[in-house]
């Protein structure tokens, strides 16, 4: 079943995009749109960590829930193994399901309270029905065993366990159809730190075992540095910033991602001392009114009149890192430094 | 393979179902469990009761008006010397049934309106709630004394007539449970590992959305034993069948020289209701999770 | 010179449904004026009932202060009136909360909110108290400050919301701001600018700021001392730079240590993340005569679970209270 050529990715997205209608001025008022997802590509290869790095607002989650088709996309392609997600018809897609799964961020509302931690688990063999009943069982026995739950533990209800025990269910749930591909929007952040890395070595244990491919949602940039291979950093439905690990954090390009990471506290001595932080005053633009140029530019310590005229695009610099910013030169020097 | 580690976090607890815990909270209002014996012993007497107390209701037995005590009757008689305590528990039988099948019809109309319009929104919620508001607008009592009067007073139609003006609450309970319910993540979970949309509404959110819709399921059979006295009061009610607000109505010429006759079926309506309100705010006690939580 | 605020020995009991349990258990600290001092630790670890403590805010009929001191400026707090305790929360102490959504009546602009503090506390009239709330609006750095004070919340953005938490907070130039985990529901970028707030607003009035947290990284950016609290005690206290540095007590060591924080320059290599196995004890099991953490402490021996350890003292008024603290 699984797509032979070795270099192609597993997951290619292209252009996709996601809008909600928003209706203004009451029963009467005119219907606009709001681009949460604004021709967004990107594409992971088997085995690696995409991490979608962004605030509020920048259309991360809403990206990871049309790749799984939970909302649905108005334009683009999502190419999972080569088959386009996005063009199934129900049938297909229910059976399709089975590679793509979802670990979700809220360990409390993310598991069904009147079913067992066995149901749950059990949930998705028993609807896309891909492996005989009988064996079902068994693979929600060896499920418990690898997320580091009891095999008691199986008859208890959701609210008997803490939130790190649900979140080690809701990873069980995702794997139980070994999926290829594992959506993980927010996975650790409603947790609490010591929790947060008991699952976070779990995720990258699991990916080791099993070969999981990674889509790591986050607002945490920490989180990210550690989990991915490879970041695309979301500002207002657009993706500013693609680039891999260590290119991105050791010299950002687009001054968003450089204010970005010189906000985030750390309790590394030198980084404090070298850092200068960038504040970025005000707020995002009206998402539904959106200005002509850069969408950052109101905002942006180093705009330029192009930046509020032109809408920069997205495009390679010869290091291979993209970035959507007129002003980072050709060979990529960044306008602005921390 | 993983180094996570085995967490004995809590104790392995035992595995308590859901409903034993709603019950050790239902325990624990004590005004909801004596009404809920209260209310066992009405529904015992209401089945057993005419094997008991076997006197026709409609059989003139004595001296009409005999006060309650005098003569061997426990109650008393009313105006055509008929037993009023055959009539109280032949009569319960009748509320009874009249209440619990009405709730029931409503529930039934209800979920399926308030499921279908939160689960699909868009136009299939638009139509669906201007229905409901139509009913919700109407003038409810007007409207079933217009249905029995041209259908006919027999039980099931009076049984219609009241289901089908109070559907509007359950309706509108549960098409906003089932909104809060569809976007949370588990519901999200479900689709993501492909079950269809029939499964999703009634085994995953229906189940979740029903504490709410069983309270208030609780208040409206009281609420309809209220609705059918009121139309037996009136007169619309099967003439061959005795129902606590007939003996109202008809006594009711007499309530100054007699007062108990009306008085006694009164109280028994009372006290029903009652106690059917006290058990669904227990219920709601029971089911609510926010204060289940320690 | 003795400091603004003393607590010694505080013992707070919460009374559940299993009996009565210590939240709060033996806890000792100083606060200086103008000084910046941090609680860390898991949910569940007591952090927000200090501050209730100190405010004089725990829950009614659940909650009571059992037994120790809360000394503010020289006077004992736990035994104050109720009156005089609404005289000082908002005027001397005050205090800001994690969720900007919910702490603003959506029914009063955030003018109104503002002035009415100052009226209340401090007897200005209704248009000096608007005059004062227009300035502190723009004190917290909104822009067009006389433009937006006559806005309703819901107008706002959560980072303007706690801005104007912060401004109503600070109206009374207070000696002391509580901010019980202020930025943990905004985005980095604006939790990024309310520090530099805080910050500044710290230099300016002299305002002694405690605040509450779980982000290692926000103490080390935002306080001078730090107590990490465990299962309602202390664990370690001191200055921040330090106790990152030589922590003293192993859950210091695990909650820096399990966080994948950013460094100057990352590398290729990727530790496996230190673990704290387990959770925080239930409520049941605090106020044992016994390290409470000694189920998740890999150091783990029988002295630690035969005996509560007491604080030892280090250089710089650094103490831990673990038996091993010496070996650390």
């Amino acid at each position: 079943m699984r797509d032979s050529t070795v270099d192609s990715p597993l997951v290619e997205v292209l252009n996709l995009s996601v809008r909600f209608p928003v209706k203004r001025g009451g029963a009467f008022g005119r219907t606009s749109y709001l681009y949460a997802v604004d021709d967004v590509s990107f594409d992971i290869r088997r085995g690696e960590t995409l991490a979608i790095v962004g605030e509020s607002g920048s259309g991360k989650t809403t990206t990871a829930l049309a790749v799984a088709r939970l909302v649905a996309a108005c334009d683009g392609e999502v190419k999972v193994a080569g088959q386009d997600f996005l063009k199934l018809d129900d049938q297909a897609l229910r059976k399709a399901r089975a590679r793509l799964q979802f670990i979700f961020q809220d360990p409390y509302s993310s598991l069904n309270p009147r079913l067992r931690a066995e149901k749950i688990v059990r949930e998705p063999l028993d609807s896309m029905e891909t492996v005989p009943a009988a064996d079902r069982q068994g693979i929600v026995d060896k499920l418990f065993k690898a997320v580091g739950l009891h095999p008691e533990q199986q008859r208890l209800f959701p609210h008997q366990f803490s939130g790190g025990q649900r979140q080690r269910i809701g990873i069980a749930r995702a794997l139980a159809t070994q999926p290829e591909l594992v959506i993980c929007d927010e996975a650790v952040s409603a947790l609490d730190v010591a929790v947060q890395a008991q699952i976070l070595n779990l995720l990258k244990a699991l990916q080791a075992e099993f070969d999981l491919t990674y889509l790591f949602i986050s607002h945490d940039l920490g989180v990210v540095q550690h989990m991915c291979d490879t970041i695309a950093v979301m500002y207002m439905g657009r993706i500013v910033e693609y680039a891999d690990r260590l290119s991105l954090f050791n010299s950002p390009k687009h001054p968003y991602t450089v204010a970005l990471l010189s906000a985030v506290p750390s309790v590394d001595k030198e980084r404090r001392a070298e850092t200068r932080r960038i504040l970025i005053p005000g707020d995002p633009p009206d998402p539904v009114n959106l200005p002509p140029g850069c969408r950052f530019a109101n905002r942006c310590p180093v705009a330029q009149d192009i930046c509020r005229q032109t809408d920069p695009a997205l495009r390679s610099l010869p290091s291979g890192h993209r970035v959507a910013c007129h002003l980072v030169s050709e060979d990529g020097t960044p306008p602005l430094t921390p | 393979m993983t180094d996570a580690p085995i967490l004995p976090e809590r104790e392995i607890e035992k595995a308590r179902h859901p409903l034993a815990e709603a019950w050790e909270m239902f325990r624990r209002n004590h005004a909801a469990v004596a009404a809920l014996i209260v209310l066992a012993l009405i529904v015992l007497a209401a089945i057993f009761g005419p094997w008991i107390y076997p006197t026709d209701p409609f059989e003139m037995v004595w001296a009409p008006f005999s006060p309650p005590g005098a003569d061997g009757f426990l109650l008393g008689t009313d105006y055509l010397g008929r037993d009023l305590m055959a009539a109280l528990i032949h009569g319960a039988r009748v509320s009874i049934v009249i209440g619990v099948a009405a709730a029931l019809m409503s529930v039934l109309i209800g979920v399926t309106i308030g499921a279908l319009a939160g689960f699909y929104r868009g136009w299939v919620e638009e139509l669906l709630m201007r229905v409901t508001e139509f009913f919700q607008v109407l003038p409810t009592l007007l409207f079933s004394m217009v249905i029995v009067a041209l259908f006919g007073a027999s039980l099931p139609m009076i049984t219609f007539a009241i289901g089908i003006v109070s559907w509007t609450a359950v309706a509108r309970i549960t098409r906003s449970e089932f909104l809060r319910i569809r976007q949370l993540e588990y519901v999200m979970a479900s689709r993501a590992s492909g079950t269809g949309n029939r499964k999703l509404m009634f085994s995953v959110i229906l189940p979740n959305a029903l504490p709410p819709i069983i309270v208030q399921a609780a208040l409206m059979v009281g609420s309809a034993i209220l609705f059918e006295a009121g139309l037996s009061f009136l007169g619309l009610t099967d003439p061959n069948v005795v129902s606590w607000g007939q003996v109202i109505g008809s006594n009711r010429q007499y309530i100054l020289d007699a007062s108990f006759t009306v008085t006694i079926p009164g109280v028994a309506i009372f006290v029903t209701v009652l106690a059917i309100s006290l058990v669904g705010d227990g219920l709601n006690d029971a089911l609510n999770p926010k204060l289940r939580q320690r | 010179m003795a400091p603004l605020l003393k607590v010694e020995n505080l013992r707070i009991e919460l009374t559940t449904r299993k009996g009565v349990a210590p939240v709060i258990d033996d806890l000792s600290f100083e606060l200086g004026a103008g000084e910046s001092i941090s609680f860390v630790g898991e949910s569940g670890c007591g952090k927000s009932m200090t501050a209730l403590g100190i405010m004089g805010l725990l829950p009614e009929k659940i909650g009571r202060i059992a037994s120790g001191s809360i000394t503010f400026n020289g006077e004992e707090l736990t035994t104050a009136s109720d009156k005089r305790m609404r005289d000082l929360r908002g005027n001397e102490i005050s205090m800001i909360f994690q969720e900007p959504m919910t702490s603003l009546n959506p029914v009063y602009t955030v003018g109104e909110q503002i002035a009415e503090v100052l009226r209340a506390h401090q007897g200005l009239g209704r248009k000096a108290a608007w005059e004062q709330a227009t300035e502190l609006l723009d004190a917290v750095r909104i822009p067009n400050a006389r433009g937006r004070v006559g806005d309703y919340p819901f107008q706002m953005s959560g980072g303007q919301r706690q801005r104007v938490m912060i401004a109503i907070a600070l109206a009374c130039k207070p000696r002391i701001l509580i901010a019980d985990e202020p930025t943990t529901a905004l985005d980095v970028t604006v939790q990024a600018q309310i520090f530099d707030l805080l910050n500044d607003l710290r230099r300016q009035t002299g305002t002694a700021i405690i605040m509450i947290t779980h982000d290692m990284g926000a103490v080390a950016e935002m306080a001078e001392r730090m107590i990490v609290m465990y299962a309602g005690r202390n664990a370690e206290q001191g200055p921040v730079e330090q106790i990152i540095d030589h922590p003293r007590h192993p859950y210091t060591r695990g909650l820096i240590s399990c966080v994948p924080h950013l460094m100057k320059v990352l590398t290729e290599e990727r530790h496996t993340l230190t673990e704290v196995p387990g959770i925080v004890p239930s409520l049941s099991e605090f106020g044992r005569d016994q390290c409470l953490f000694a189920s998740r402490c890999p150091q783990v021996t029988q002295q630690c679970l035969d005996k509560r350890p007491p604080e030892m003292a280090f250089a710089d008024d650094q103490r831990s209270a673990c038996w091993h603290a010496e070996d650390i």
